[in-house]
């Protein structure tokens, strides 16, 4: 879309305005917009309902009582793995969070054509905003499952547990990487928002979500895929981290190849960075 | 003084494609007119620099890239070819309301806004009362503002607007909304932007108020800067363009800005408002002197005496007084050609209050049968009364009061 080198050439000359000073108000302002968006997102998810915040909360409650009781006490799948319960309550929150963030993130600047016509500020902020939005709901659930579900599933922590942080990180640089990639080509391509759902129906097998990874085992090839995929190595680091050691680290199973879902993680960054970075000049023309 | 806003030969095209296709089936079945386009010529080569502190109007029909410069200027659009560079701060805001969600209260929205402004939580913490005090909504600031009327959305936005901080200001057509008393709250604003020296970029429709508060201004036609300078130059030839159209659009009390005739056998050649120092002025205060000047030249033969006559409407059309030279009795001798000289109208105490008002200045025989010159609206000029007092006029009356 954004062609030709008179683009580059033409780039607003900030030089004047480069002190350090100004630079810091500029980056504090923006802060300051990335947090109002999030936050209003956040609100605007709850706005009008009789319980509106109480939701946040209530939903995943609600939702892992059901996992609880068809998982645990009508199903018993799973049986031969520890906690299965938890561990699939985990790979859900986690999944979720890919879920809605991507999406939200997606229509994040589609859907604010209004204010990119109207105003100038670095177009990454709503993007980053829409993924902040649903970072909120995914740290509301798995406070949830820490102080519910550990105490009934005896859950042991370990300097294994050391590891979440990191975890949760990079399925947030995985996310924001797709995002970037996602908001910005969904502006000019809107069969994308198709595509990316049904390619969701398709990940939640593929990110072994609803089955233990070990369920694999006889297929070795596609457990190779399966675990080249960032967010089932994500989801399978996190049950070990968090739920019980008796699921291996991914990176004990897969050996060098652990270096695939990582790789995978940067480089959807940098090409969704640049990707972005590229087709952002056109936004406010073509919204 | 240095330049506040550089903007070097600025080019800005716009590539409509014939057919614009967002579906992949779209693309794959229209392969080949997928790519047709056409160019439409926003902005091309556009030069100028505004020094620090400036009031710079830019006027031009629907479609002459007027909003297209600004959005430039604001780093909203990328120009195809030159550059814009700027010094200082920007507001970022073109339009009032920007980031508006009708389905949160006031008092969240003007966080929301005032974020896109640059302002941040805690500076919000401290104005968020004076805003929605001086928006006038104090009995509403929880509601949603889905049911607020759009004037009250208008009185919000603009009260968050102007809480920006920055030295350059863009702004579109804020005075094409709300009523005459929200614009009379612009001017107010526009003349303490000017008092604090701070460079503001106004693009408007809006003649008087280009006349009344610009430096300068920039006339743009069909992308192209067709002129550059003062406002009563600038504007009169935008009239001179407009024409056609203007005669149309004139009805009702006066006419159009800047509408002249007569046989000038007597000829204004210049109107100025004066204060009492006899500086020119545009903006006077409640209570002040105004003095008006107006230059004649005799051109040709006049049968008889002549009259002055003034004429001061508000910009809404209300005309409130028309003072007059053979009224007051003086008498303007007969002169011969080639002579001139100049009459001059003194108010020792202005009474009217907060609004703005245009000057019309004609030049009659003494049966007033016979215009030699009348030009209409000929100089704009603003009152403010610092007790914003509501009315029209101070009647300059005295009290009484006897209890019993």
């Amino acid at each position: 879309m954004a062609t030709s080198a008179e683009t580059s050439r033409a780039v607003p000359d900030d030089s004047a305005a480069d002190s350090s000073a100004e630079r810091r108000t500029a980056l504090r302002s923006y802060v300051n917009l990335t947090r109002e968006l999030a936050v209003s997102s956040f609100k605007l998810k709850y706005t009008g309902s009789v319980l509106g915040y109480l939701w946040s909360l209530f939903k995943p409650t609600m939702n892992f009582a059901i996992l609880y009781v068809i998982f645990d006490k009508l199903l018993h799948i799973g049986k031969g793995t520890d906690n299965f319960v938890l561990q699939l309550l985990v790979a859900i929150v986690l999944f979720t969070f890919f879920q809605e963030a991507t999406i939200s993130a997606m229509n994040s600047i589609a859907s604010a054509g209004n204010m990119i016509r109207k105003a100038y500020f670095p177009r990454v902020i709503l993007v980053v905003a829409a993924t902040l939005s649903s970072v909120m709901t995914f740290l509301i659930n798995m406070v949830l499952i820490i102080v519910i579900a550990a105490p009934i599933h005896h859950l042991s922590f370990g300097w294994r547990t050391l590891a979440v942080p990191l975890l949760v990180i990079e399925l947030y640089a995985l996310v924001l990487g797709l995002s970037l990639l996602l908001s910005s080509l969904f502006v000019y391509f809107r069969d994308l928002g198709h595509i990316w759902e049904i390619s969701m129906q398709l990940l939640v097998y593929g990110s072994a979500v609803m089955f233990p990874l070990s369920l694999l085992d006889k297929h070795p090839t596609l457990k190779m895929a399966v675990s080249a995929n960032p967010v089932a190595q994500i989801i399978e680091d996190m049950r070990h981290a968090l739920v019980t050691p008796k699921v291996p680290w991914t990176v004990d199973v897969m050996g060098w190849a652990y270096a695939a879902p990582l790789a995978l993680v940067v480089v959807l960054c940098a090409v969704g960075w640049y990707v972005f970075h590229r087709l952002t000049p056109r936004f406010a023309e073509f919204l | 003084m240095s330049a506040a806003i550089t903007c070097a030969g600025v080019s800005k095209r716009f590539r409509i494609p014939l057919d614009r296709s967002t579906t992949l089936k779209y693309r794959v079945t229209h392969l080949r007119s997928a790519g047709r386009y056409y160019d439409l010529h926003a902005l091309e080569d556009v030069s100028f620099e505004v020094p620090e502190g400036e009031f710079l109007g830019i006027i031009g029909h629907n479609g002459s890239g007027k909003s297209t410069l600004l959005k430039v200027l604001s780093r909203i659009y990328t120009p195809d070819l030159g550059s814009v560079s700027l010094s200082g701060n920007v507001s970022p805001f073109l339009e009032l309301g920007v980031g508006f969600n009708p389905e949160l209260t006031a008092r969240e929205n003007v966080y929301l806004n005032g974020a896109v402004l640059g302002l941040t939580h805690a500076e919000l913490d401290r104005r968020i009362d004076g805003i929605i005090e001086f928006a006038e909504l104090e009995n509403f600031a929880d509601q949603k503002l889905k049911n607020y009327s759009s004037g009250m959305q208008v009185r919000l936005a603009f009260s968050v607007a102007i809480q920006a901080d920055a030295q350059i200001l863009l702004m579109d057509e804020v005075l094409a909304v709300g009523d005459a008393r929200f614009q009379e709250k612009c001017f107010d604003v526009f003349a303490r932007y000017k008092r604090e020296g701070r460079t503001v970029v106004l693009v408007t429709h809006d003649i008087s108020a280009v006349s009344l508060y610009c430096d300068r201004v920039l006339l743009l036609d069909h992308g192209r800067l067709h002129a550059d300078g003062n406002p009563a130059e600038v504007t009169a030839l935008y009239r001179r363009m407009m024409g056609a159209v203007s005669e149309a659009e004139d009805r009702g009390q006066g006419g159009e800005v800047g509408d002249r005739w007569g046989t000038r056998e007597v000829e204004i050649t210049a109107t100025r408002l004066l204060d009492i120092d006899g500086g020119t002025h545009r903006v006077f205060s409640s209570g002040a002197p105004l003095i008006v000047e107006v230059d004649y030249a005799v051109q040709g033969d006049t049968a008889d005496d002549f009259v002055c006559l003034l004429r001061i409407d508000r910009t809404d059309g209300l005309t409130l007084s028309v003072p007059e030279t053979q009224i007051s009795r003086l008498t303007m001798n007969k002169q011969l050609p080639g002579t001139s000289g100049t009459i001059r109208y003194k108010v020792d105490a202005l009474p009217l209050l907060s609004a703005s008002y245009a000057l019309t200045v004609a030049l009659h025989d003494q049966h007033r049968g016979h215009t030699y010159d009348q030009i209409e609206r000929v100089q704009s000029f603003r009152v403010i009364d610092e007790k914003s007092r509501p009315g029209l006029v101070e009647l300059g009356g005295t009290w009484e009061a006897q209890p019993r």
